[in-house]
Protein backbone atom coordinates (compact mmCIF):
# COMPACT_ATOMS: atom_id res chain seq x y z
CA UNK A 1 0.00 0.00 0.00
CA UNK A 2 2.83 2.36 0.59
CA UNK A 3 5.23 1.76 -2.04
CA UNK A 4 6.12 4.37 -4.18
CA UNK A 5 8.54 5.16 -6.41
CA UNK A 6 10.22 8.15 -5.98
CA UNK A 7 12.13 9.61 -8.99
CA UNK A 8 15.23 11.85 -8.54
CA UNK A 9 14.52 15.63 -8.69
CA UNK A 10 11.43 14.71 -6.49
CA UNK A 11 11.08 16.90 -3.34
CA UNK A 12 11.07 14.85 -0.13
CA UNK A 13 7.82 14.65 1.54
CA UNK A 14 7.33 12.84 4.93
CA UNK A 15 5.89 9.63 4.13
CA UNK A 16 5.08 8.27 7.41
CA UNK A 17 7.64 5.63 7.84
CA UNK A 18 6.95 4.82 4.86
CA UNK A 19 10.80 4.03 3.78
CA UNK A 20 13.21 1.92 5.28
CA UNK A 21 16.19 3.83 6.56
CA UNK A 22 18.90 2.06 4.93
CA UNK A 23 21.28 4.91 4.86
CA UNK A 24 24.43 2.94 2.49
CA UNK A 25 21.89 1.76 0.46
CA UNK A 26 20.65 5.26 -0.28
CA UNK A 27 23.65 7.05 -0.35
CA UNK A 28 24.89 4.61 -3.10
CA UNK A 29 21.53 5.29 -4.99
CA UNK A 30 21.87 9.37 -4.32
CA UNK A 31 26.17 9.64 -5.81
CA UNK A 32 24.80 7.23 -8.85
CA UNK A 33 21.98 10.03 -9.20
CA UNK A 34 24.59 12.57 -9.36
CA UNK A 35 27.11 11.12 -11.42
CA UNK A 36 24.32 10.26 -13.72
CA UNK A 37 23.20 14.09 -13.93
CA UNK A 38 27.21 15.47 -13.95
CA UNK A 39 27.17 12.65 -17.14
CA UNK A 40 24.20 14.61 -18.19
CA UNK A 41 25.56 17.68 -18.22
CA UNK A 42 29.46 17.01 -19.05
CA UNK A 43 28.74 15.17 -22.47
CA UNK A 44 27.25 17.81 -24.39
CA UNK A 45 30.13 19.82 -23.51
CA UNK A 46 32.26 17.42 -24.58
CA UNK A 47 30.75 16.67 -27.74
CA UNK A 48 30.26 20.52 -28.99
CA UNK A 49 34.18 21.00 -28.32
CA UNK A 50 34.73 17.93 -30.10
CA UNK A 51 32.79 19.43 -33.53
CA UNK A 52 34.71 22.74 -33.22
CA UNK A 53 38.12 21.07 -33.02
CA UNK A 54 36.95 18.99 -36.29
CA UNK A 55 35.92 22.19 -37.69
CA UNK A 56 39.56 23.84 -36.65
CA UNK A 57 41.35 20.69 -37.94
CA UNK A 58 39.29 20.54 -41.53
CA UNK A 59 40.11 24.34 -41.94
CA UNK A 60 43.84 23.92 -40.93
CA UNK A 61 44.13 20.55 -42.96
CA UNK A 62 42.23 21.05 -46.10
CA UNK A 63 43.30 24.95 -46.13
CA UNK A 64 40.40 26.45 -46.74
CA UNK A 65 39.77 30.24 -47.63
CA UNK A 66 38.88 32.16 -44.64
CA UNK A 67 36.35 33.62 -46.89
CA UNK A 68 34.80 30.43 -47.83
CA UNK A 69 34.89 29.14 -43.60
CA UNK A 70 36.38 30.56 -41.07
CA UNK A 71 38.36 28.99 -38.68
CA UNK A 72 36.94 28.37 -35.20
CA UNK A 73 39.97 30.90 -33.96
CA UNK A 74 39.19 34.04 -36.30
CA UNK A 75 35.28 33.44 -35.23
CA UNK A 76 36.56 33.68 -31.86
CA UNK A 77 38.62 36.74 -31.68
CA UNK A 78 35.90 38.80 -34.08
CA UNK A 79 33.76 37.53 -30.99
CA UNK A 80 36.19 39.36 -28.84
CA UNK A 81 37.19 42.50 -30.99
CA UNK A 82 33.69 43.16 -32.11
CA UNK A 83 31.86 42.37 -28.99
CA UNK A 84 30.36 45.96 -29.05
CA UNK A 85 28.62 45.66 -32.37
CA UNK A 86 27.71 42.44 -32.02
CA UNK A 87 25.79 43.01 -28.29
CA UNK A 88 24.77 46.43 -29.71
CA UNK A 89 23.11 44.43 -32.94
CA UNK A 90 21.87 42.04 -30.64
CA UNK A 91 19.36 44.55 -28.58
CA UNK A 92 17.10 45.07 -31.44
CA UNK A 93 16.70 41.75 -32.56
CA UNK A 94 16.18 40.59 -28.69
CA UNK A 95 13.80 43.54 -28.17
CA UNK A 96 12.00 42.17 -31.38
CA UNK A 97 11.69 38.40 -30.81
CA UNK A 98 10.78 39.18 -26.84
CA UNK A 99 8.07 41.42 -27.51
CA UNK A 100 6.95 39.22 -30.57
CA UNK A 101 6.68 36.23 -28.02
CA UNK A 102 4.84 37.87 -25.71
CA UNK A 103 2.69 39.26 -28.13
CA UNK A 104 1.93 36.11 -30.54
CA UNK A 105 1.29 33.61 -27.84
CA UNK A 106 -0.85 36.43 -25.65
CA UNK A 107 -3.24 36.87 -28.51
CA UNK A 108 -2.71 32.78 -28.82
CA UNK A 109 -3.93 32.00 -25.66
CA UNK A 110 -6.78 34.44 -25.64
CA UNK A 111 -7.54 32.83 -29.36
CA UNK A 112 -7.50 29.22 -27.48
CA UNK A 113 -9.77 30.67 -25.18
CA UNK A 114 -12.27 31.90 -27.01
CA UNK A 115 -12.47 28.32 -29.19
CA UNK A 116 -12.97 26.47 -25.84
CA UNK A 117 -15.47 28.05 -25.19
CA UNK A 118 -17.37 28.51 -28.80
CA UNK A 119 -16.72 25.65 -30.79
CA UNK A 120 -18.54 27.90 -34.30
CA UNK A 121 -15.71 30.04 -33.47
CA UNK A 122 -12.73 27.87 -34.11
CA UNK A 123 -14.62 26.14 -36.82
CA UNK A 124 -14.85 29.80 -38.47
CA UNK A 125 -11.07 30.41 -37.54
CA UNK A 126 -8.91 27.40 -37.37
CA UNK A 127 -8.39 26.79 -40.80
CA UNK A 128 -7.10 30.65 -41.17
CA UNK A 129 -4.74 30.16 -38.32
CA UNK A 130 -3.88 27.21 -40.30
CA UNK A 131 -3.66 28.96 -43.71
CA UNK A 132 -1.30 31.64 -42.22
CA UNK A 133 0.62 29.17 -40.88
CA UNK A 134 1.25 27.46 -44.22
CA UNK A 135 2.93 30.93 -45.70
CA UNK A 136 6.46 30.60 -45.86
CA UNK A 137 7.96 33.17 -42.93
CA UNK A 138 10.76 34.15 -46.01
CA UNK A 139 7.16 35.23 -47.78
CA UNK A 140 5.26 36.97 -44.94
CA UNK A 141 8.63 39.07 -44.39
CA UNK A 142 8.12 41.59 -46.99
CA UNK A 143 4.35 41.68 -47.10
CA UNK A 144 4.80 42.53 -43.01
CA UNK A 145 7.02 45.22 -44.28
CA UNK A 146 5.39 46.83 -46.51
CA UNK A 147 1.77 47.28 -45.03
CA UNK A 148 4.12 48.32 -41.00
CA UNK A 149 7.36 49.88 -42.41
CA UNK A 150 10.26 49.95 -41.69
CA UNK A 151 10.49 50.01 -37.75
CA UNK A 152 10.50 47.26 -35.39
CA UNK A 153 6.60 46.61 -35.76
CA UNK A 154 7.27 44.44 -38.83
CA UNK A 155 10.03 42.11 -36.88
CA UNK A 156 7.72 42.18 -34.11
CA UNK A 157 4.53 40.77 -36.05
CA UNK A 158 6.53 37.84 -37.62
CA UNK A 159 7.85 37.12 -34.45
CA UNK A 160 4.62 37.10 -33.15
CA UNK A 161 3.17 35.10 -36.15
CA UNK A 162 5.75 32.19 -35.99
CA UNK A 163 4.99 31.53 -32.15
CA UNK A 164 1.16 31.56 -32.17
CA UNK A 165 0.56 28.48 -34.05
CA UNK A 166 2.30 26.21 -31.86
CA UNK A 167 0.95 27.42 -29.11
CA UNK A 168 -2.71 28.33 -30.42
CA UNK A 169 -2.64 24.23 -30.96
CA UNK A 170 -1.08 23.24 -27.87
CA UNK A 171 -3.41 25.91 -25.75
CA UNK A 172 -6.59 24.88 -27.38
CA UNK A 173 -5.78 21.04 -26.56
CA UNK A 174 -4.62 21.75 -23.05
CA UNK A 175 -7.52 23.76 -22.07
CA UNK A 176 -9.93 20.95 -23.99
CA UNK A 177 -8.31 18.02 -22.56
CA UNK A 178 -9.60 17.94 -18.81
CA UNK A 179 -10.40 14.19 -17.30
CA UNK A 180 -13.90 14.17 -17.90
CA UNK A 181 -14.08 13.29 -14.37
CA UNK A 182 -12.44 16.14 -13.05
CA UNK A 183 -15.46 18.43 -14.98
CA UNK A 184 -18.27 16.28 -13.80
CA UNK A 185 -16.68 16.70 -9.89
CA UNK A 186 -16.81 20.38 -10.55
CA UNK A 187 -20.26 20.22 -11.46
CA UNK A 188 -20.61 18.39 -8.42
CA UNK A 189 -19.38 20.46 -6.50
CA UNK A 190 -21.85 23.40 -7.81
CA UNK A 191 -18.23 25.24 -9.49
CA UNK A 192 -18.84 28.44 -11.13
CA UNK A 193 -17.66 28.48 -14.98
CA UNK A 194 -15.07 30.98 -13.69
CA UNK A 195 -13.80 28.73 -11.19
CA UNK A 196 -13.63 26.04 -13.83
CA UNK A 197 -11.36 27.75 -16.15
CA UNK A 198 -9.07 29.25 -13.51
CA UNK A 199 -9.00 25.81 -11.20
CA UNK A 200 -9.30 23.26 -13.81
CA UNK A 201 -8.58 24.08 -17.28
CA UNK A 202 -5.85 26.82 -17.31
CA UNK A 203 -3.67 24.38 -15.01
CA UNK A 204 -4.46 21.47 -16.94
CA UNK A 205 -3.10 23.25 -19.44
CA UNK A 206 0.21 24.70 -18.41
CA UNK A 207 2.33 21.72 -19.45
CA UNK A 208 1.28 22.17 -23.08
CA UNK A 209 1.69 25.65 -23.64
CA UNK A 210 5.58 25.44 -21.81
CA UNK A 211 5.70 22.74 -24.69
CA UNK A 212 4.53 25.40 -27.04
CA UNK A 213 6.45 28.30 -25.60
CA UNK A 214 9.40 26.16 -25.58
CA UNK A 215 9.22 26.27 -29.36
CA UNK A 216 8.61 29.90 -29.58
CA UNK A 217 11.07 30.86 -27.62
CA UNK A 218 14.13 29.55 -30.29
CA UNK A 219 11.08 30.72 -32.96
CA UNK A 220 10.63 34.10 -32.24
CA UNK A 221 14.29 34.58 -32.40
CA UNK A 222 14.74 33.28 -36.13
CA UNK A 223 11.00 35.32 -36.65
CA UNK A 224 12.56 38.49 -35.53
CA UNK A 225 16.54 37.57 -37.93
CA UNK A 226 14.18 37.06 -41.00
CA UNK A 227 12.41 40.24 -40.34
CA UNK A 228 15.83 42.18 -40.50
CA UNK A 229 16.89 40.88 -43.59
CA UNK A 230 14.66 43.22 -45.33
CA UNK A 231 15.86 46.95 -45.72
CA UNK A 232 16.78 47.03 -42.25
CA UNK A 233 20.23 48.79 -40.77
CA UNK A 234 20.76 47.27 -37.34
CA UNK A 235 20.02 43.54 -35.78
CA UNK A 236 21.58 40.26 -36.29
CA UNK A 237 19.32 39.64 -39.53
CA UNK A 238 20.94 42.78 -40.78
CA UNK A 239 24.55 41.94 -39.57
CA UNK A 240 23.93 38.57 -41.48
CA UNK A 241 23.25 40.24 -44.84
CA UNK A 242 25.94 42.76 -43.90
CA UNK A 243 28.82 40.47 -43.38
CA UNK A 244 27.46 38.04 -46.30
CA UNK A 245 27.63 41.01 -48.82
CA UNK A 246 31.40 41.67 -47.57
CA UNK A 247 32.27 38.25 -47.73
CA UNK A 248 33.71 38.68 -43.86
CA UNK A 249 32.82 35.21 -42.63
CA UNK A 250 34.34 35.15 -39.59
CA UNK A 251 32.00 38.68 -38.42
CA UNK A 252 29.18 36.20 -40.13
CA UNK A 253 29.97 32.89 -38.16
CA UNK A 254 30.37 35.24 -34.78
CA UNK A 255 26.67 36.89 -35.38
CA UNK A 256 25.04 33.20 -35.66
CA UNK A 257 26.84 32.52 -32.08
CA UNK A 258 25.23 35.68 -30.91
CA UNK A 259 22.15 34.77 -32.07
CA UNK A 260 22.09 30.93 -31.52
CA UNK A 261 23.28 32.00 -27.57
CA UNK A 262 20.95 34.25 -27.08
CA UNK A 263 18.11 31.57 -28.43
CA UNK A 264 19.32 29.30 -26.49
CA UNK A 265 19.19 31.80 -23.46
CA UNK A 266 15.91 32.23 -23.93
CA UNK A 267 15.08 28.46 -24.26
CA UNK A 268 16.62 28.03 -21.09
CA UNK A 269 15.03 30.40 -19.43
CA UNK A 270 11.66 29.11 -20.20
CA UNK A 271 12.80 25.76 -19.20
CA UNK A 272 13.69 26.62 -15.88
CA UNK A 273 10.28 28.54 -15.34
CA UNK A 274 8.19 25.30 -16.65
CA UNK A 275 10.53 23.18 -14.01
CA UNK A 276 9.84 25.67 -11.06
CA UNK A 277 6.28 26.25 -11.59
CA UNK A 278 5.39 22.83 -12.90
CA UNK A 279 7.18 21.16 -10.25
CA UNK A 280 4.09 18.62 -10.29
CA UNK A 281 4.85 17.43 -13.83
CA UNK A 282 8.31 17.83 -14.23
CA UNK A 283 8.46 15.02 -11.67
CA UNK A 284 5.93 12.97 -13.35
CA UNK A 285 7.48 13.44 -16.50
CA UNK A 286 10.59 11.53 -14.81
CA UNK B 1 -3.48 2.45 8.97
CA UNK B 2 -6.80 1.09 10.66
CA UNK B 3 -6.62 2.11 13.80
CA UNK B 4 -6.61 5.33 12.26
CA UNK B 5 -9.86 5.07 12.30
CA UNK B 6 -10.92 6.84 15.04
CA UNK B 7 -13.09 10.16 15.60
CA UNK B 8 -16.46 11.33 16.93
CA UNK B 9 -19.52 10.88 14.24
CA UNK B 10 -21.21 14.05 14.04
CA UNK B 11 -24.47 12.90 12.89
CA UNK B 12 -27.02 15.41 13.29
CA UNK B 13 -30.34 14.09 14.82
CA UNK B 14 -33.23 15.21 13.44
CA UNK B 15 -31.44 13.73 10.26
CA UNK B 16 -30.79 10.33 11.68
CA UNK B 17 -35.13 10.39 12.97
CA UNK B 18 -36.27 11.76 9.60
CA UNK B 19 -38.33 9.40 7.70
CA UNK B 20 -37.65 11.73 4.80
CA UNK B 21 -35.32 8.99 2.18
CA UNK B 22 -32.05 10.18 1.36
CA UNK B 23 -32.62 8.79 -2.60
CA UNK B 24 -35.94 8.65 -3.71
CA UNK B 25 -36.43 7.21 -7.83
CA UNK B 26 -39.92 7.34 -8.95
CA UNK B 27 -40.43 6.03 -13.14
CA UNK B 28 -36.81 7.36 -13.68
CA UNK B 29 -36.32 6.71 -17.40
CA UNK B 30 -32.84 7.84 -19.47
CA UNK B 31 -32.66 7.81 -22.94
CA UNK B 32 -30.00 9.05 -25.05
CA UNK B 33 -30.17 9.29 -28.75
CA UNK B 34 -26.73 8.20 -30.77
CA UNK B 35 -25.92 8.01 -34.46
CA UNK B 36 -26.75 4.64 -34.04
CA UNK B 37 -30.45 5.17 -32.56
CA UNK B 38 -32.09 5.36 -29.40
CA UNK B 39 -30.80 3.77 -25.99
CA UNK B 40 -32.49 3.11 -23.43
CA UNK B 41 -29.88 3.52 -20.25
CA UNK B 42 -32.32 3.09 -17.50
CA UNK B 43 -36.36 2.30 -17.80
CA UNK B 44 -38.71 3.00 -14.88
CA UNK B 45 -36.87 2.36 -12.20
CA UNK B 46 -37.98 2.87 -9.05
CA UNK B 47 -36.18 2.99 -5.55
CA UNK B 48 -36.12 4.07 -2.12
CA UNK B 49 -33.15 4.44 -0.04
CA UNK B 50 -33.40 5.16 3.77
CA UNK B 51 -31.12 7.68 5.34
CA UNK B 52 -27.65 6.42 6.53
CA UNK B 53 -28.35 2.80 4.49
CA UNK B 54 -25.63 1.22 2.52
CA UNK B 55 -27.32 0.47 -0.88
CA UNK B 56 -24.56 -1.67 -3.49
CA UNK B 57 -25.77 -1.68 -6.84
CA UNK B 58 -24.88 -4.18 -8.72
CA UNK B 59 -25.21 -5.57 -12.79
CA UNK B 60 -23.55 -6.16 -16.01
CA UNK B 61 -21.93 -4.03 -17.87
CA UNK B 62 -24.14 -1.56 -19.66
CA UNK B 63 -27.46 -1.92 -16.84
CA UNK B 64 -27.34 1.60 -16.28
CA UNK B 65 -25.91 1.65 -12.65
CA UNK B 66 -23.47 4.29 -13.37
CA UNK B 67 -26.42 6.25 -14.86
CA UNK B 68 -28.43 6.05 -12.20
CA UNK B 69 -25.52 7.34 -10.21
CA UNK B 70 -25.19 10.44 -12.27
CA UNK B 71 -29.28 11.12 -12.03
CA UNK B 72 -29.24 11.66 -8.40
CA UNK B 73 -26.13 13.77 -8.67
CA UNK B 74 -27.58 15.98 -10.81
CA UNK B 75 -24.88 15.16 -13.65
CA UNK B 76 -27.53 13.58 -15.64
CA UNK B 77 -31.34 14.83 -16.31
CA UNK B 78 -33.47 11.96 -16.84
CA UNK B 79 -35.99 11.76 -19.58
CA UNK B 80 -38.84 11.30 -17.19
CA UNK B 81 -39.67 10.30 -13.79
CA UNK B 82 -38.75 12.11 -10.73
CA UNK B 83 -35.65 11.84 -8.14
CA UNK B 84 -35.60 13.36 -4.75
CA UNK B 85 -32.22 13.46 -2.59
CA UNK B 86 -33.01 14.20 0.97
CA UNK B 87 -36.48 15.38 -0.49
CA UNK B 88 -35.26 17.97 -2.47
CA UNK B 89 -34.47 18.27 -6.47
CA UNK B 90 -31.26 16.89 -6.79
CA UNK B 91 -29.65 20.24 -8.28
CA UNK B 92 -30.89 21.43 -4.74
CA UNK B 93 -29.16 18.76 -2.84
CA UNK B 94 -26.30 19.23 -5.00
CA UNK B 95 -25.81 23.20 -4.13
CA UNK B 96 -26.40 22.42 -1.03
CA UNK B 97 -23.75 20.01 -1.03
CA UNK B 98 -25.56 17.17 0.39
CA UNK B 99 -23.77 15.21 -2.21
CA UNK B 100 -20.09 13.56 -2.39
CA UNK B 101 -19.16 11.92 -5.52
CA UNK B 102 -16.18 9.08 -5.50
CA UNK B 103 -15.15 8.42 -8.90
CA UNK B 104 -13.48 5.66 -10.45
CA UNK B 105 -10.73 7.20 -11.55
CA UNK B 106 -10.20 8.56 -8.34
CA UNK B 107 -10.17 12.13 -10.66
CA UNK B 108 -7.63 14.30 -8.16
CA UNK B 109 -6.03 17.06 -9.77
CA UNK B 110 -2.50 15.93 -10.53
CA UNK B 111 -1.16 19.85 -9.47
CA UNK B 112 -2.50 19.45 -6.03
CA UNK B 113 -0.89 17.76 -3.23
CA UNK B 114 -2.97 15.04 -1.35
CA UNK B 115 -4.45 17.88 1.40
CA UNK B 116 -5.12 20.26 -1.50
CA UNK B 117 -7.22 17.81 -3.11
CA UNK B 118 -9.29 17.32 -0.30
CA UNK B 119 -9.34 21.53 -0.13
CA UNK B 120 -10.40 21.56 -3.94
CA UNK B 121 -14.35 21.20 -2.69
CA UNK B 122 -14.22 23.99 -0.12
CA UNK B 123 -12.17 26.72 -2.75
CA UNK B 124 -14.80 26.12 -5.26
CA UNK B 125 -18.86 26.52 -5.36
CA UNK B 126 -18.88 28.78 -2.57
CA UNK B 127 -17.56 25.34 -0.39
CA UNK B 128 -16.03 27.49 2.21
CA UNK B 129 -19.29 29.27 3.72
CA UNK B 130 -21.05 25.93 4.47
CA UNK B 131 -21.58 24.77 8.38
CA UNK B 132 -20.74 21.19 7.82
CA UNK B 133 -17.04 21.62 6.43
CA UNK B 134 -14.94 18.92 8.14
CA UNK B 135 -11.09 20.00 8.94
CA UNK B 136 -9.42 17.89 5.86
CA UNK B 137 -6.45 16.93 7.66
CA UNK B 138 -8.43 14.89 9.89
CA UNK B 139 -9.85 13.29 7.07
CA UNK B 140 -7.20 12.06 5.55
CA UNK B 141 -6.14 10.72 9.27
CA UNK B 142 -9.81 8.92 8.72
CA UNK B 143 -8.55 7.27 5.87
CA UNK B 144 -5.29 6.69 6.85
CA UNK B 145 -3.04 8.47 4.93
CA UNK B 146 -1.32 10.93 7.76
CA UNK B 147 2.09 11.99 7.06
CA UNK B 148 1.34 11.77 3.06
CA UNK B 149 -0.82 15.23 2.82
CA UNK B 150 2.02 17.22 0.75
CA UNK B 151 2.54 14.17 -1.40
CA UNK B 152 1.56 14.79 -5.14
CA UNK B 153 -1.15 12.05 -6.73
CA UNK B 154 1.57 10.88 -8.74
CA UNK B 155 3.65 9.93 -5.61
CA UNK B 156 0.63 7.53 -4.57
CA UNK B 157 -0.38 4.34 -5.09
CA UNK B 158 -3.70 3.58 -6.89
CA UNK B 159 -5.26 2.79 -3.23
CA UNK B 160 -4.06 5.97 -1.82
CA UNK B 161 -5.44 8.01 -4.51
CA UNK B 162 -8.62 6.62 -4.15
CA UNK B 163 -8.40 7.21 -0.53
CA UNK B 164 -7.75 11.11 -0.83
CA UNK B 165 -10.71 10.99 -3.41
CA UNK B 166 -12.91 9.64 -0.48
CA UNK B 167 -11.65 12.50 1.76
CA UNK B 168 -12.25 14.54 -0.53
CA UNK B 169 -16.00 13.85 -0.86
CA UNK B 170 -15.96 13.81 2.65
CA UNK B 171 -15.07 17.09 3.23
CA UNK B 172 -18.33 19.04 2.84
CA UNK B 173 -19.60 16.73 5.36
CA UNK B 174 -22.58 15.05 2.61
CA UNK B 175 -25.20 13.06 3.51
CA UNK B 176 -24.95 11.07 0.55
CA UNK B 177 -22.31 9.76 -1.16
CA UNK B 178 -22.67 8.01 -4.31
CA UNK B 179 -19.65 5.69 -4.99
CA UNK B 180 -18.86 4.79 -8.70
CA UNK B 181 -16.61 1.52 -8.82
CA UNK B 182 -14.49 3.30 -6.90
CA UNK B 183 -11.89 0.02 -6.64
CA UNK B 184 -12.91 -1.28 -9.88
CA UNK B 185 -8.90 -0.71 -10.49
CA UNK B 186 -7.26 -1.87 -7.30
CA UNK B 187 -5.54 -5.16 -6.98
CA UNK B 188 -7.60 -7.47 -4.44
CA UNK B 189 -5.57 -7.39 -1.61
CA UNK B 190 -6.00 -3.59 -1.51
CA UNK B 191 -9.75 -3.57 -2.56
CA UNK B 192 -10.22 -5.68 0.01
CA UNK B 193 -8.53 -3.30 2.53
CA UNK B 194 -10.08 -0.50 1.56
CA UNK B 195 -14.07 -2.53 1.27
CA UNK B 196 -13.17 -2.57 5.16
CA UNK B 197 -12.01 0.84 5.96
CA UNK B 198 -15.08 2.31 4.09
CA UNK B 199 -17.71 0.49 6.26
CA UNK B 200 -15.63 1.92 9.33
CA UNK B 201 -16.39 5.63 7.64
CA UNK B 202 -19.76 4.46 6.93
CA UNK B 203 -20.43 3.80 10.38
CA UNK B 204 -18.69 6.62 12.01
CA UNK B 205 -20.20 9.29 9.95
CA UNK B 206 -23.64 7.85 9.53
CA UNK B 207 -23.61 9.18 5.47
CA UNK B 208 -26.11 7.50 2.96
CA UNK B 209 -24.09 5.25 0.65
CA UNK B 210 -24.78 4.24 -2.50
CA UNK B 211 -22.18 2.02 -4.21
CA UNK B 212 -22.01 1.05 -7.72
CA UNK B 213 -19.76 -1.59 -8.67
CA UNK B 214 -19.96 -5.41 -11.01
CA UNK B 215 -17.89 -7.26 -8.01
CA UNK B 216 -20.89 -9.92 -6.57
CA UNK B 217 -18.22 -10.20 -3.35
CA UNK B 218 -18.12 -6.55 -2.90
CA UNK B 219 -21.38 -5.57 -3.18
CA UNK B 220 -22.44 -8.05 -0.83
CA UNK B 221 -20.09 -7.94 1.87
CA UNK B 222 -20.63 -3.74 1.65
CA UNK B 223 -24.30 -3.76 1.53
CA UNK B 224 -27.29 -3.57 3.68
CA UNK B 225 -29.25 -4.09 0.00
CA UNK B 226 -27.82 -5.19 -3.21
CA UNK B 227 -30.27 -3.66 -6.12
CA UNK B 228 -29.81 -6.08 -9.06
CA UNK B 229 -29.95 -4.50 -12.49
CA UNK B 230 -30.32 -5.70 -15.79
CA UNK B 231 -28.96 -4.47 -18.89
CA UNK B 232 -30.35 -3.61 -22.44
CA UNK B 233 -32.75 -1.08 -21.10
CA UNK B 234 -31.19 -1.17 -17.35
CA UNK B 235 -34.03 -1.91 -14.72
CA UNK B 236 -34.20 -2.89 -11.72
CA UNK B 237 -34.33 -7.03 -11.47
CA UNK B 238 -34.50 -7.66 -7.86
CA UNK B 239 -33.48 -5.99 -4.20
CA UNK B 240 -31.90 -8.68 -2.28
CA UNK B 241 -31.83 -7.96 1.31
CA UNK B 242 -28.33 -8.81 2.86
CA UNK B 243 -28.70 -10.19 6.38
CA UNK B 244 -24.81 -10.10 7.41
CA UNK B 245 -24.28 -9.29 10.94
CA UNK B 246 -22.11 -6.14 11.62
CA UNK B 247 -19.99 -4.76 12.23
CA UNK B 248 -18.75 -6.75 9.08
CA UNK B 249 -15.66 -7.92 8.72
CA UNK B 250 -13.57 -9.68 5.49
CA UNK B 251 -13.88 -13.63 7.25
CA UNK B 252 -17.34 -12.95 7.15
CA UNK B 253 -17.24 -13.59 3.45
CA UNK B 254 -16.41 -17.13 4.23
CA UNK B 255 -19.37 -18.35 6.43
CA UNK B 256 -21.88 -20.38 4.43
CA UNK B 257 -24.50 -17.35 4.49
CA UNK B 258 -22.19 -15.09 2.40
CA UNK B 259 -21.32 -17.94 0.29
CA UNK B 260 -24.70 -18.64 -0.33
CA UNK B 261 -25.42 -15.17 -0.77
CA UNK B 262 -23.00 -14.47 -3.40
CA UNK B 263 -24.61 -17.89 -5.14
CA UNK B 264 -27.63 -15.97 -5.47
CA UNK B 265 -26.59 -12.64 -6.80
CA UNK B 266 -24.09 -14.64 -9.52
CA UNK B 267 -27.61 -16.75 -10.38
CA UNK B 268 -29.43 -13.67 -10.97
CA UNK B 269 -27.06 -11.80 -12.27
CA UNK B 270 -26.33 -14.58 -15.56
CA UNK B 271 -29.86 -13.96 -16.16
CA UNK B 272 -29.54 -10.38 -16.14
Amino acid sequence: MSQSTLSPGVTPVSFGGAFANDESERARFVSAQRRLAWRKRLLPVVAIAGLIALWGAVVAIFDVQPFIAPSPWAVASVLVEKADILLANLVPTATEALLGFLLGNLVAIVIATAFVYSKAAEEAFFPVAVMINTIPVVAKAPILVLLLGNGMEPKIAIAALICFFPTLVNMTRGLRDVNPQALELMKVLSASPREIFWKLRVRNSLPYLFSALKIAASMSVIGAIVGEWIGSTSGIGALIIQATYNFDSPLLYATIVVGSTFSAVFFSVISMLERRLLKWNTARAN
Amino acid sequence: MLNTMSFSAQIPLSLAASAVPAVECQGVTVRFTTERGTVTALENIDLTVPQGSFLSLLGPSGCGKSTLLRVVADLIAPTSGIVRVNGEAPEVARQNREIGFVFQDAALLPWRTALENVLLPLEVGGGARRSNNRDPRELLALVGLSGWEDAYPHELSGGMRQRVSIARALVSGPKLLLMDEPFGALDEITRDRLNEELLQVWESTGTTILFVTHSIYEAAFLGQEVLLLAARPGRVRELVDVNLPSPRRLPQRETAEFVELAGHLRRVLETC
